[in-house]
C-alpha cells in the first residue's frame, strides 16, 4: 500500500476520489494551487435542484479526505516522464514519484468581460453569477443595494456555445443555475421583475424541469428567448438592456437594476499547463482529451493517468462526484494489475 | 550602309508581321469597346483631360515613370525594380533606336517600315571602314545588353522568387507560360540572329564581338536564315498570345493611367474603368503576400491576381466566391504598382447581384432621434449655442455600441477637455450605411444615409465626431454634412492636445499602434494617432506598419469567410504587431479592438482609452 497516487487539484472531484481511496487503504497527495479545498463549489452557496448548502458538500468532503497528504498553496513546477512513472516537481520544493496521476484540474469561469458588449468592468450594476453566489454567501456587495431592487436580469449562455467567445461548447450547468438564483432573488426581493434572457433552456438533469416550472409559475420569472445584443447605462446608473424577443418577433429593451451574466465553463489554462508538461492531449473543445468520450472517460490515452470531473468538460456536481468515485476504482484495479 | 536585296523583303518576317498587326488591331478594338462602354459623363471627361495640358503633362510623366521605369516597383525591392525596367526601357529604346536608325538610312520606306526598324542588320550591309551610325550600333547593343540582363533576372525569379522580396508569386496560367517563354526567347534569339550579319551588317560591343568569338558557327552564313526566322516566329508568337496572357497589361497600362488622371471611378464590375483596370493586371502576385488571407494556403487563390484572371475568363461562380470572399482592407490596393483596386472591383462585383428582396430603410421614423440630439438648438428656427465652444455631435456607431468602453473613454476625455457634446445613438442609433455599401447595395445604403443625415443635419452641431472608422469612412465619402465638420476621434484629440485644451501625462509604457484598415488605408489617417500615443508613452512601430499594415480579420467585408478561418489572420496580424515587443497594443477602431482582444496576449484598447487614462 505504499503506492503514490498523485491528485491535481481539491475540488471536489479530487476530495471525493481521495476519500474513496483512502477507504480503499491508499493515502493519496491532493496537489492544490489555492488555500483553501472545495474548487468552485467553495464559493458556492446553494446547489441545484434541492437548494441543498455547498457548505455542507464541500466540508463533509474535506473531513472525509482529511487524511490524506494534501498540500495547499502549492503548484506543479514540471513533471518527468521516467521509464514507467512520473517524477513530479513541486513550488514547493517537494518532488514526488509517481506511477499515479489522477487529473482533477477542473475549469475556469469565463472572463465576462470578454464579452465587452455586456459592460462586465464597465458598468457598476454588472455582475457574473459567481459574484452573486459571493453576495448569497457574504451578503457584501455594493452593486446590490437592498432597498431600490426593482428589476433584474440574467443573460445565459455569457462565453457558452459562442463561436467568438472561442467557446462553442454548452456549459450545461448556466441554465439550471440561472433559475435558481432567479428564484433565491426573488426570495429576496418579492416585489423585484426578474427576466432571463436565453437562446435555449437545457433541463436536462433531475427535477430541472420541475425547477423550471416553479420559477415560472410560482415565482413569476419572465422568459425571454433571445439573446441580449447590446447593455448600456442609464445616467442614473441603472443598465439598460436590448435584446430581441424571437418568440414574439419583437425588440424588447427593459432598464434593471442589476443584470447577472451566467459565465459559463471553459477549460482551465492550468490544467493545460499540466497536461503540456505530461504530454497529456488537448481535445478540440480545449478541455483535456479521454480515451474516449463514450466508454473512458475517465482514463487517458496514456497508461496511469485518470481524470475526474471537469477537466475533461463541464460537469454538475453529482457527475463530478460520480466520475470521481469511478477514477478511484479504475486507479485500485490498476495497482492491482501492476502488482 | 547600304540595302543588300533590291526587294528589301524576305518571308521570315511574315510572323512578326501578321502578330504585329493582329495586335494592334485587337488593341484598337478593345480601346474603342471600353471608351464606348464608359459611361458617357466620364466618356466626356476623359476626352477633356486629354486635351488639359495639366493632366496630358501628368499622364506623360506617369507612363514614363509607371510603365518603362517602374518607379513602384523601385520603391519596393531595388532588383525587382531593375528587372522590370530593365526589359520595359530596355526594349523601348531599342524600338526607338531602331526607328531612328532605320529613318537615318533608309529612303523610300514603304511597307517596309512594318519590319524594317526590326530586321534591319538583316537587310543592310556595312563596311567596316565607313561604321556609320557606330554611335547607334553601340546603342543597339548596349540596350539588347540591358534587357537581356533583365531576362536573366526573370529567369533567376521564376526560380528563386525570395531574392526579388516576394515570398509566393503567381501561378502562371498555360497561355502565360507561352507567352514568358517566347518573351525570354526573342532577345537571346535577336541576339543571335544579328550575330550572323555581324560581318555583313556590321555591330557593335557585342553582337561584333560574338561574331568574331564563334566564328567557326557564326560565320556560316548558311545558318543565318534560321536564327533571323526563330527570332521572327518568337516575335509572332509572342504577339499573337498576348491578348489573352498576363501581358495584355503592356499596352492596357497605357489606356489605364488618363483613365485614372481624368479622375474616372469604377461603376460597372466589367465594363470601362474596371475592365482596364482588370486587363492591366500584370499578374506579378505582390497582392498575394500583401493579401491577409494569405496565411491559409487554400486562400491564395482568392487574391486580385486571381480575381481579375477569373473575370478576363468569365468564370462566374469563382468570380463570385473571391468578390464575396475579400476583407476589403484594400491592402493590394495600396501595394498594387499598375493601380488595380482589388477591392472596388470586389464592391461592384457584389453590387451586381440580384437580390429577391431587400429591406427597406426609407421608412423609418427618426422624429424620436432628432428630438433627443437637439441639445444645441433651441427653437426651431435658432440655433443658439450655450457657449463659444464647438457643439459636438459624436456617433458611436454599432462597433461602439458593442464597446461600450470606447464610448465611455470618449466622453470622459471630451469632458476633461471640457466640450460640449452629445451623443447621438446613445438610446441606439441608425447604422451608418458602410456594411451596406461593402455589400454592394447601394440603396439600402443610401436610405441609411439620408436617415442619418436628417438627425445630424436637425441638431444644430459643427462637429461630427466618429470613434469607428468604419462609419468615419463612408461619412467621408457619400455624407453630404454642409458646415458640419466630420472628423474622427484620433484627429479631434491630436487636435486637442496641441492646442493645449488637453494635457497629457507620459508614462513609460511601450504602445504599439494598429493602423485600422479603414482609418489608415481608406481615410488617410496615419499621424494623428501616432502623435496622440507618443505624447502618452513610448510608441513603437509594428513590423508592416501604415499603408502596409495588416487586417485584423474581423472586417465587415468578408460576406463568407468563416470564424475560424478569421483566426490565423487575426493571429497573424498580432505576430506582426509585437515585433518590437510593446506592452500594449493600441487601435482606434472597436472591431479591431474587439477582434485583437479575442487572442491577443497583452492588452489591447482604444486610443481613447489610453487618452482617458493618462490625460487630465
Amino acid at each position: 500500500m505504499k503506492e503514490n497516487i498523485v491528485i491535481v487539484g481539491g475540488g471536489i472531484a479530487g476530495l471525493e476520489a481521495a476519500a474513496q481511496l483512502l477507504d480503499l487503504g491508499y493515502k493519496p497527495i491532493i496537489i492544490e494551487k489555492s488555500d483553501h479545498l472545495g474548487g468552485h463549489v467553495a464559493d458556492w452557496n446553494c446547489l441545484f435542484p434541492d437548494m441543498s448548502p455547498a457548505k455542507d458538500v464541500v466540508s463533509s468532503l474535506i473531513a472525509r479526505s482529511a487524511e490524506a497528504n494534501i498540500f495547499l498553496n502549492t503548484e506543479i513546477s514540471f513533471v518527468n516522464k521516467l521509464k514507467d512513472s512520473y517524477n513530479i516537481m513541486l513550488s514547493n520544493g517537494i518532488s514526488i514519484i509517481t506511477r499515479i496521476l489522477l487529473m482533477t484540474t477542473g475549469f475556469s469561469l469565463f472572463d465576462a468581460s470578454k464579452k465587452e458588449e455586456y459592460g462586465y468592468g464597465i458598468y457598476d450594476q454588472v455582475m457574473t453569477n459567481k459574484d452573486l453566489e459571493h453576495w448569497f454567501n457574504t451578503g457584501d456587495d455594493k452593486r446590490i443595494n437592498n432597498s431600490a431592487m426593482n428589476a433584474v436580469g440574467f443573460v445565459h449562455c455569457v462565453g457558452s456555445r459562442d463561436e467568438k467567445a472561442r467557446n462553442p461548447q454548452c456549459s450545461k450547468v448556466c441554465c439550471i443555475t440561472a433559475i435558481k438564483q432567479a428564484i433565491e432573488l426573488k426570495q429576496k426581493f418579492p416585489d423585484a421583475m426578474v427576466y432571463c434572457f436565453y437562446m435555449d433552456l437545457r433541463m436536462f438533469g433531475k427535477k430541472y424541469e420541475d425547477f423550471y416550472i416553479n420559477a415560472q409559475r410560482d415565482y413569476g420569472i419572465r422568459f425571454i428567448r433571445g439573446r441580449v445584443s447590446e447593455v448600456g447605462e442609464n445616467i442614473d446608473g441603472r443598465v439598460i438592456v436590448k435584446a430581441e424577443d424571437t418568440l414574439s418577433g419583437k425588440p424588447v429593451k427593459v432598464t434593471l437594476d442589476l443584470l447577472v451574466l451566467m459565465a459559463g465553463m471553459v477549460c482551465n489554462p492550468d490544467s493545460t499547463k499540466v497536461a503540456n508538461m505530461a504530454s497529456l492531449p488537448i481535445d478540440s473543445d480545449g478541455f483535456l482529451k479521454s480515451r474516449d468520450n463514450v466508454a473512458d472517460i475517465i482514463e487517458s490515452p496514456k497508461d496511469g493517468v485518470f481524470y475526474a470531473g471537469a477537466c475533461t468538460g463541464p460537469k454538475t456536481v453529482p457527475e463530478t462526484l460520480a466520475e470521481a468515485r469511478a477514477a478511484a476504482l479504475k486507479i485500485y484495479l490498476y495497482i492491482k494489475g501492476l502488482e | 550602309m547600304r540595302e543588300r536585296f533590291l526587294t528589301g523583303y524576305n518571308d521570315f518576317v511574315l510572323p512578326f508581321v501578321c502578330g504585329m498587326i493582329f495586335v494592334l488591331i485587337y488593341c484598337l478594338v478593345g480601346l474603342v469597346r471600353i471608351i464606348l462602354q464608359l459611361p458617357a459623363e466620364d466618356r466626356k471627361r476623359f476626352f477633356i483631360s486629354l486635351v488639359t495640358p495639366k493632366t496630358l503633362v501628368k499622364n506623360i510623366k506617369d507612363i514614363f515613370l509607371k510603365c518603362l521605369i517602374h518607379v513602384d516597383i523601385w520603391k519596393r525591392n531595388k532588383l525587382l525594380g531593375y528587372m522590370h525596367s530593365s526589359i520595359a526601357f530596355g526594349w523601348f529604346m531599342l524600338i526607338v533606336v531602331g526607328h531612328i536608325e532605320v529613318m537615318l538610312y533608309t529612303s523610300r520606306l514603304g511597307l517596309k517600315a512594318l519590319y524594317y526598324p526590326i530586321f534591319f542588320r538583316y537587310f543592310v550591309a556595312e563596311t567596316e571602314s565607313t561604321m556609320k551610325g557606330s554611335l547607334i550600333f553601340f546603342l543597339m547593343d548596349f540596350f539588347l545588353l540591358v534587357v537581356l540582363s533583365g531576362i536573366a533576372l526573370a529567369i533567376i525569379k521564376r526560380v528563386r522568387s525570395r531574392l526579388f522580396g516576394m515570398r509566393r508569386t503567381t501561378n502562371p496560367s498555360f497561355l502565360d507560360l507561352i507567352g514568358q517563354y517566347s518573351l525570354w526567347s526573342i532577345f537571346p534569339l535577336r541576339l543571335l540572329a544579328e550575330s550572323f550579319t555581324a560581318d555583313i551588317s556590321g555591330g557593335s560591343f557585342l553582337t561584333k564581338s560574338l561574331n568574331y568569338v564563334f566564328t567557326e558557327f557564326l560565320s556560316n552564313h548558311a545558318n543565318m536564315l534560321p536564327a533571323w526566322w526563330a527570332y521572327s516566329c518568337a516575335l509572332g508568337i509572342f504577339f499573337f498570345v498576348l491578348p489573352f496572357t498576363r501581358y495584355m497589361h503592356i499596352p492596357t497600362e497605357i489606356l489605364l493611367i488618363p483613365f485614372r488622371n481624368a479622375g474616372i471611378k469604377i461603376v460597372n464590375a466589367r465594363k470601362g474603368f474596371a475592365k482596364a483596370q482588370v486587363y492591366s493586371c500584370p499578374s506579378c502576385g505582390l497582392c498575394i503576400d500583401a493579401c491577409p488571407m494569405g496565411v491559409l494556403k487554400g486562400n491564395i487563390k482568392d487574391t486580385t491576381v486571381y480575381l481579375n484572371r477569373q473575370i478576363r475568363r468569365n468564370n462566374e461562380t469563382r468570380i463570385e466566391e473571391i468578390s464575396d470572399k475579400c476583407l476589403l482592407c484594400g491592402k493590394c490596393t495600396a501595394i498594387c504598382p499598375v493601380g488595380v483596386e482589388g477591392d472596388k472591383l470586389r464592391i461592384a462585383q457584389r453590387a451586381v447581384r440580384k437580390y429577391n428582396f431587400g429591406p427597406d430603410y426609407s421608412n423609418i421614423d427618426v422624429s424620436e432621434e432628432i428630438q433627443r440630439c437637439n441639445k444645441f438648438v433651441t427653437n426651431q428656427n435658432n440655433i443658439v449655442s450655450s457657449s463659444d465652444n464647438e457643439k459636438v455631435l459624436y456617433f458611436g456607431g454599432c462597433m461602439t455600441a458593442l464597446t461600450p468602453a470606447i464610448m465611455k473613454a470618449t466622453g470622459s476625455v471630451l469632458e476633461k477637455a471640457g466640450i460640449e457634446f452629445e451623443i447621438m445613438d446613445k438610446d441606439g442609433g441608425i447604422c451608418c450605411g458602410r456594411p451596406m455599401f461593402m455589400a454592394g447595395r447601394f440603396a439600402q445604403a443610401m436610405q441609411l444615409v439620408e436617415k442619418n443625415t436628417e438627425i445630424i443635419m436637425s441638431s444644430g452641431a459643427d462637429t461630427l465626431l466618429l470613434s469607428c472608422p468604419i462609419c468615419y469612412k463612408i461619412f467621408l465619402e457619400k455624407y453630404h454634412l454642409p458646415g458640419i465638420e466630420i472628423i474622427h476621434h484620433t484627429e479631434y484629440f491630436e487636435r486637442l492636445i496641441l492646442s493645449g485644451r488637453l494635457k497629457v501625462r507620459k508614462e513609460a509604457v511601450r504602445y504599439v499602434y494598429h493602423d485600422p484598415c479603414e482609418l489608415g488605408r481608406g481615410c488617410g489617417v496615419y499621424e494623428q494617432p501616432r502623435t496622440v500615443l507618443s505624447a502618452a508613452g513610448e510608441l513603437v512601430e509594428a513590423a508592416k506598419n501604415r499603408k502596409e499594415s495588416i487586417c485584423c480579420g474581423g472586417s465587415l467585408g468578408s460576406l463568407t469567410l468563416g470564424f475560424e478561418k478569421r483566426k490565423a489572420m487575426t493571429e497573424n496580424a498580432l505576430n506582426n504587431l509585437v515585433a518590437d515587443s510593446p506592452e500594449r497594443i493600441v487601435t482606434a477602431c472597436p472591431l479591431c479592438m474587439s477582434t485583437f482582444n479575442r487572442y491577443a496576449d497583452r492588452p489591447v484598447e482604444d486610443i481613447a482609452m489610453v487618452l482617458d487614462r493618462t490625460a487630465y
